[in-house]
């Protein structure tokens, strides 16, 4: 090809170029960059190429680059000429057959389609491919495409890279052209100056202004230099836009060493990057043929060189001081500024460096002005910027959003939220120099200003998303191991104090952290950010800072109670079950001796653990399931109801009577202390038990005329037959504990008379409380709220149920109550404002629900409740609802639609959460948190008034059983702590010799599921519906455990 | 040219700088004291120990004083509680980061980090110490390099390289574990370009470089050398 020297060789390769783009034969793409080959499109490639050439058809092959969705990688683009391009995500390379063979008679491969294109913006000209095709979504509608602005990506993943001949079909090297025509740099300048493009590259530095130094120092010899040294983890956008569009990088640095009047330039990549690196060379090779770069550029006798330097991929060389020192060939480690690189730059000589992605937004604004640009972005961060959002979203990828959106948008639109169904916890923006953003502020704005505010920076655009199981002291841990070693070593904030915030996170992350750690680390970071000699000093603290800002709690449970949540720091957890139960009950060891034939002592293994375990057997939540490692193998392994079939093969059989006496055999000598606990719900009860065990005289006080609180009086018999329960009391009561019934504190149970008959209470009532909601109608008969229901059901005292009943909710209490009434005879129907998956009911228990003849509707909210003349339920009122923002909950609100359903019904059960009464704790010392909760320390559960503990709903809000009971357990210890002034805890637990070796087979049965009674013959009848495993099933469940409580296995 | 006189104040007081001059430098001509520990009258300010750090109104960053050029009608402040705690920090730091274990040191009572930590009054240290396991290079005929109680200051590779023009030292390795070396990180009495000259000895503030044949406390140093052929180097210039 000959050298471009006029317009008219400019517009012939711009045709050529063209005929490739949209050539009149089929065409097809393949995505190559490095994110399409690592999920195997050189495969596609070459299995495409072999069948072209078998088959003779004539059909343009060719490749590009990545359109950002690394989520639907391989991508594939076809297009049957005059029609869109439609894009076909995840392609195999044995589709290629059928694709080819589609292809051929004008059709798409339906099953494989993503979205079309019909014509595009790229800035520097539009491509119109063609309109067809209805029933394919347009790509701006796809969700992870919507609101995003493609204007640095603007030629990615649709033009080959490696042909300079479609870079100038879509417009490439026509700002370039202009500038050079114009002949007037200065005005250039200007119109940089006026588009406020700011660095892309983290500082946020005013890209014009930076030129202005350049342009008007005095020198021999000016350099302008690329920073493409990437070394974020989890960040690769400029990898992206460097293997996707080399030469609107290229293009940028001319017209850049046009204004500054520099001919030298520099591409500092990083020699990670092979195919960054390989697409470069070739597209600079090209340009120099084509005229474009070296002597008398398209013959308008500018002079510009372009040189690739591979850096060895140091982080530190990020920083311009240090990337200039790499260039010259020492090592990397930055010098104190001033003096600037403008000044005093590479080999001595006034320089600027540039992020990739700035020198990608040259070009637009040259062509189409500053003001078209400011037209996009905040007001004081205009333009886009690509940010890659990786981690715990469902759809990751590079994403170009005009600077200003908030973090919601790209966190729930965007990347539709959490991967597995998980809550989100946080955004890490900016790598390992930023900070985390915590959900509760997913309102901020992306741009320079807003995430600095917030201890962040927006640094190269990497966006981390985090969820529930990640351990954020893990997360500072990690990103301070990598500055700690990415640290040159040469200033003492950086190079000793990052490794000593090192040494202690490991030691919190490791249970050997004090609270004192925290104040040092809070006050080393900021003495590493003040003080570091350069950007990757000062800015390396973020993490911590920010997380120990936003995540306290997490930092202090890890260090007081030694407990990671999200599961992640090894030593602080036995097994994943044990993390997740509240209880923590050492699942593999119950397992594993049941596996040993050991049924007692499998026994006193769980009950030391968790004194009601038929109850907890039947009702818990099981959140111990939800990170059992089995998961990667099949399905979690069914711990609670093996430990439900075991605990009913003692407690309910002869072998209750020695086992009761075996338990109280542990009993520690008597202390003589009295405490006296208000409330005989599962938190009360399981004090209780500890309490006395521990040697203390316990009475037990609760308002009802019998123990075991919700389990009692609003669970279902169906659910949890009252005799269970009964035998579980049985046990507690045989321990010495002492029971009171019809005595409700404040009333019959003055605080002051507690205060001087007994050394320490323990307050843990239930949320008795119905919320109400405001609802016109409420005030009609037969409109009943769920717990009372249940309870007078429980006590079985008539309920006057019409035939057809509505149930307002979604949590336990709403499907409790609508099987309850189901069993009354009525039909039934649940409304819920939300969708299936954000109900808070188990999910068994709904599924149950509909078996039994349920129905539920979703989205829908009561509007109000109508009654005939006597004032009795005659209808509901419902409107339907439709899923709006995200809230602070993650989930999306339901917003009301206007649209009013009717449906006839005669009774209305409001189960729409409930709340403690706290009347009594008004002016008794007991200092109330907002939301009617008793305010306590976290740990040691003391309320404001001395003597006084309290746990439970009382303190959380309504929770669910296990919950309660992890506070019971925690009082008794706090309790026993303080009364007697030592630990004395561990003194309860007895060590057991059992096998420490993982199962060199485990069983490989799928998770066995309980019996249950058949739909038809439960409604209707108060029998318990779900009846366990049988023994046989119990024992092969147990086998299926992997005991990852093991750590160390001695190889033999 | 004659350079430019300007002023500035330190501390609240009025004095006169040179343009070009470094706060550091316009402190100490008018006897005022800023703890440094990587600076050596004489040779480059490289800003690698973050002691001399002072505060400017105006800019909301600490600045190093000895690598910050002053500029006319600058402010510093060269005290505040916050630069005393931050001082304190950089000492323990580096008494932690290494073996400095004095009571054995041939520069004990001589060593400039045993001084600046008492005059800091840094009477203890909060963080845990590191204990390295480090060698001491005794190949040199005449001198000792001990690795336990080199604080990374650079300035024996500094004055070799600026002074001497030997260029025998130089750092290797990132982070915490950087290391001086000498040569191709050969052992020091293998080192070929080394002209046993000794001003690295005397340039050390620390017991790391030191004459052999010196016992505990014997290691007397002197600068004043250095810095005076540097400063005529600096007039004949
Ligand atoms: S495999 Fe066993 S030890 Fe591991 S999480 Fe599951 S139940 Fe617990
Ligand atoms: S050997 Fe001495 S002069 Fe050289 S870096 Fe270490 S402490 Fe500084
Ligand atoms: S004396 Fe200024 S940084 Fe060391």
């Amino acid at each position: 090809m000959p050298r471009i020297e006029d317009i008219g060789a400019f517009n012939n390769v711009r045709e050529l170029g063209l005929a490739k783009l949209v050539p009149s034969v089929p065409r097809i793409a393949i995505g190559m960059g490095t994110c399409g080959r690592g999920n195997g499109a050189e495969g596609i490639y070459h299995a495409f190429a072999e069948m072209i050439e078998r088959s003779g058809v004539d059909v343009y092959l060719t490749s590009v680059g990545c359109f950002g969705a690394c989520h639907q990688e391989p991508l594939v683009n076809v297009r049957v000429p005059g029609n869109p391009l439609v894009m076909l995500r995840q392609v195999q390379a044995n589709d290629a057959g059928r694709i080819l063979h589609d292809l051929q008679a004008g059709n798409i491969t339906h099953d494989l389609v993503y979205c079309k294109i019909e014509d595009w913006d790229h800035i520097t000209t539009n491509i119109r491919y063609g309109h067809a095709y209805p029933e394919i979504p347009a790509w701006s509608d796809i969700p992870f495409f919507k609101g995003q602005r493609k204007i640095v990506l603007r030629n990615c993943g649709l033009i080959n890279p490696d042909d300079i001949e479609e870079y100038i079909a879509v417009g490439g090297y026509q700002a370039l052209y202009k500038a050079l025509i114009d002949g007037r740099p200065e005005g250039i300048l200007e119109q940089l100056k006026a588009s406020k493009l700011r660095g892309r590259g983290g500082a946020g530095y005013l890209t014009g202004n930076k030129w202005e130094f350049l342009s008007k120092a005095k020198s021999d010899q000016k350099y302008i230099i690329c920073n493409a040294d990437e070394g974020d983890p989890g960040a690769y956008m400029n990898r992206n836009e460097i293997e996707s569009d080399p030469h609107s990088l290229i293009e940028g640095m001319i017209i850049g060493g046009y204004v500054m009047g520099a001919t030298e330039g520099i591409i500092y990549v990083r020699a990670e990057y092979p195919l960054a690196v390989h697409r470069l060379n070739r597209a600079i090779a090209q340009a120099r043929e084509y005229g474009i770069l070296g002597e008398n550029i398209l013959g308008r006798g500018f002079k510009f060189n372009l040189q690739l330097v591979e850096g060895a991929g140091a982080f530190v060389c990020g920083e311009e001081t240090a990337l200039i020192a790499s260039l010259e060939g020492q090592a990397g480690r930055p010098r104190p500024r001033p003096p600037f690189p403008a000044q005093h730059g590479l080999w001595g000589k006034p320089s600027n460096i540039n992020n990739v992605e700035t020198w990608y937004n040259v070009a637009p604004i040259v062509l189409k002005g500053p003001a078209w640009f400011t037209e996009t972005g905040s007001a004081k961060s205009s333009g886009t910027k690509v940010f890659s959002l990786v981690g715990k979203v469902r759809n990751t990828g590079l994403v170009e959003m005009p600077l200003g959106t908030p973090l919601k948008t790209f966190i729930y639109d965007i990347g539709e939220g959490g991967a597995v169904g998980r809550a989100i916890k946080s955004v890490q923006t900016g790598g390992p120099s930023g900070g985390c953003i915590p959900q509760e502020m997913f309102d901020t704005a992306v741009d320079y200003e807003s995430l600095a505010q917030l201890g962040s920076i927006m640094g190269s655009g990497g966006m981390v998303v985090m969820d529930e199981d990640n351990c954020m002291v893990d997360v500072a841990r990690y990103f301070i191991e990598f500055t700690n070693s990415e640290s040159c070593g040469k200033c003492v904030p950086c190079r000793v104090g990052l490794n000593k915030s090192l040494r202690i996170l490991n030691r919190i992350t490791t249970g050997a952290g004090t609270t004192r750690h925290l104040d040092i680390l809070d006050e080393l970071s900021r003495y590493v950010r003040d003080c570091s000699l350069c950007g990757l000093g000062q800015t390396a603290p973020n993490p911590v800072l920010t997380m120990v800002r936003h995540f306290r709690q997490e930092f202090e449970d890890h260090i007081v109670s030694r407990r990671c949540q999200a599961g992640v720091c090894a030593e602080l957890a036995l097994s994943p079950c044990e993390n997740s139960c509240p209880l923590h009950m050492n699942i593999p060891r119950f397992l594993q001796l049941y596996k040993e034939n050991r049924l007692e002592e499998a026994f006193e293994s769980i009950i030391m653990d968790n004194p009601l375990p038929c109850s907890t057997g039947r009702v818990c939540q099981h959140p111990c399931d939800k990170r059992c490692r089995r998961q990667t193998m099949d399905d979690s392994v069914n711990m609670r109801e093996v430990h439900r079939y075991i605990a009913d093969n003692i407690l309910l059989s002869d072998k209750f009577e020695p086992m009761a006496e075996r338990i109280a055999g542990r009993k520690l000598e008597p202390t003589g202390r009295k405490i006296a606990i208000v409330g005989a719900g599962p938190t009360g009860l399981t004090a209780a038990f500890y309490l006395a065990l521990l040697g203390h005289d316990v009475t037990v006080y609760d308002h009802m005329p019998e123990a075991g609180g919700m389990l009692r009086f609003a669970l279902p018999e169906y659910r949890l037959p009252k005799a269970v329960l009964r035998r579980e009391i049985e046990l507690i009561e045989h321990l010495g504990v002492k029971f009171v019934f019809n005595s409700r504190i404040g009333f019959d149970l003055p605080l002051n008379e507690l205060d001087d008959r007994f050394d320490s209470v323990f307050i843990a009532i239930g949320t008795w409380k119905e919320s109400w909601v405001y609802l016109p109608g409420t005030e009609l008969k037969g409109v009943y709220p769920a717990l009372p229901f249940l309870e007078q059901v429980s006590k079985k005292a008539p309920v006057q149920l019409g035939r057809r009943v509505a149930v307002i909710g979604g949590g336990n209490a709403a499907i409790d109550s609508a099987r309850t009434a189901l069993r009354a005879g009525s039909e039934v129907t649940v409304v819920y404002r939300r969708e299936r998956k954000d109900m808070p009911a188990i999910e068994e228990e709904t599924a149950s629900a509909e078996e039994e003849g349920a129905k539920i509707m979703f989205l829908a909210a009561p509007h109000r409740i109508i009654g005939d003349a006597k004032g009795n339920v005659r209808a509901i009122e419902i409107e339907k609802t439709k899923l709006g923002e995200y809230d602070s909950s993650g989930r999306r609100k339901p917003v009301p639609t206007g649209e009013i359903l009717r449906f006839e019904c005669d009774s209305v059960i409001l189960a729409v959460g409930e709340t403690v009464d706290l009347d009594f704790a008004k002016a008794s010392g007991l200092q109330i948190r907002d939301g009617g909760r008793i305010e306590v320390n976290r740990f040691s559960l003391e309320t404001s008034r001395p003597k006084f503990f309290a746990g439970g709903d009382v303190v959380t809000g309504a929770s669910n059983v296990s919950n309660a009971m992890a506070y019971g357990k925690q009082a008794a210890r706090a309790i026993d702590e303080q009364l007697m002034d030592a630990k004395r805890w561990d003194n309860l637990f007895r060590t057991v010799e059992y096998e420490q070796r993982p199962p060199d087979c485990p069983s490989d049965s799928r998770r066995h599921k309980p019996h249950e009674l058949s739909a038809q013959s439960r409604v209707g009848s108060e029998e318990e519906v779900v009846l366990g495993l049988t023994p046989e099933e119990a024992l092969d469940e147990a086998c299926r455990c992997l005991r990852c409580d093991v750590k160390v296995v001695s190889v033999r | 040219m004659a350079k430019k006189t300007i002023s500035i104040r330190i501390d609240g007081e009025l004095v006169n700088a040179v343009e070009g001059q470094s706060i550091l430098e316009a402190a100490r001509a008018s006897n005022k004291t800023i703890p440094t520990l990587c600076f050596l009258e004489g040779l480059s300010s490289v800003g690698a120990c973050r002691l001399c750090m002072v505060e400017v109104s105006g800019v909301d960053r600490m600045l190093p004083a000895c690598t910050t050029p002053v500029q006319d009608g600058m402010s510093v402040t060269t005290t505040s509680p916050k630069l005393a705690r931050y001082r304190r920090i950089t000492i323990e730091l580096l008494l932690v980061e290494r073996n400095h274990v004095c009571a054995v040191c041939v520069s004990n009572g001589h060593c400039e980090l045993q001084s600046m930590a008492t005059s800091l009054g840094v009477t203890n240290v909060r963080f845990a110490y590191n204990y390295p396991k480090l060698p001491v290079d005794l190949s040199h005929p005449r001198f000792v390099l001990d690795h336990n109680r080199c604080i990374l200051c650079t300035r024996c590779v500094r004055v070799c390289a600026e002074l001497e023009g030997a260029h025998v030292w130089d750092l290797t390795n990132r982070g915490i574990h950087a290391r001086i070396i000498s040569d191709l990180n050969q052992k020091w009495g293998e080192a070929k370009s080394c002209t046993n000259c000794g001003k690295c000895v005397q340039a050390c503030p620390t017991g790391a470089l030191a004459e052999k044949g010196k016992a505990i406390e014997e290691m007397v140093k002197s600068t004043e050398n250095i810095s005076t052929i540097m400063r005529r180097r600096g007039v004949e210039a």
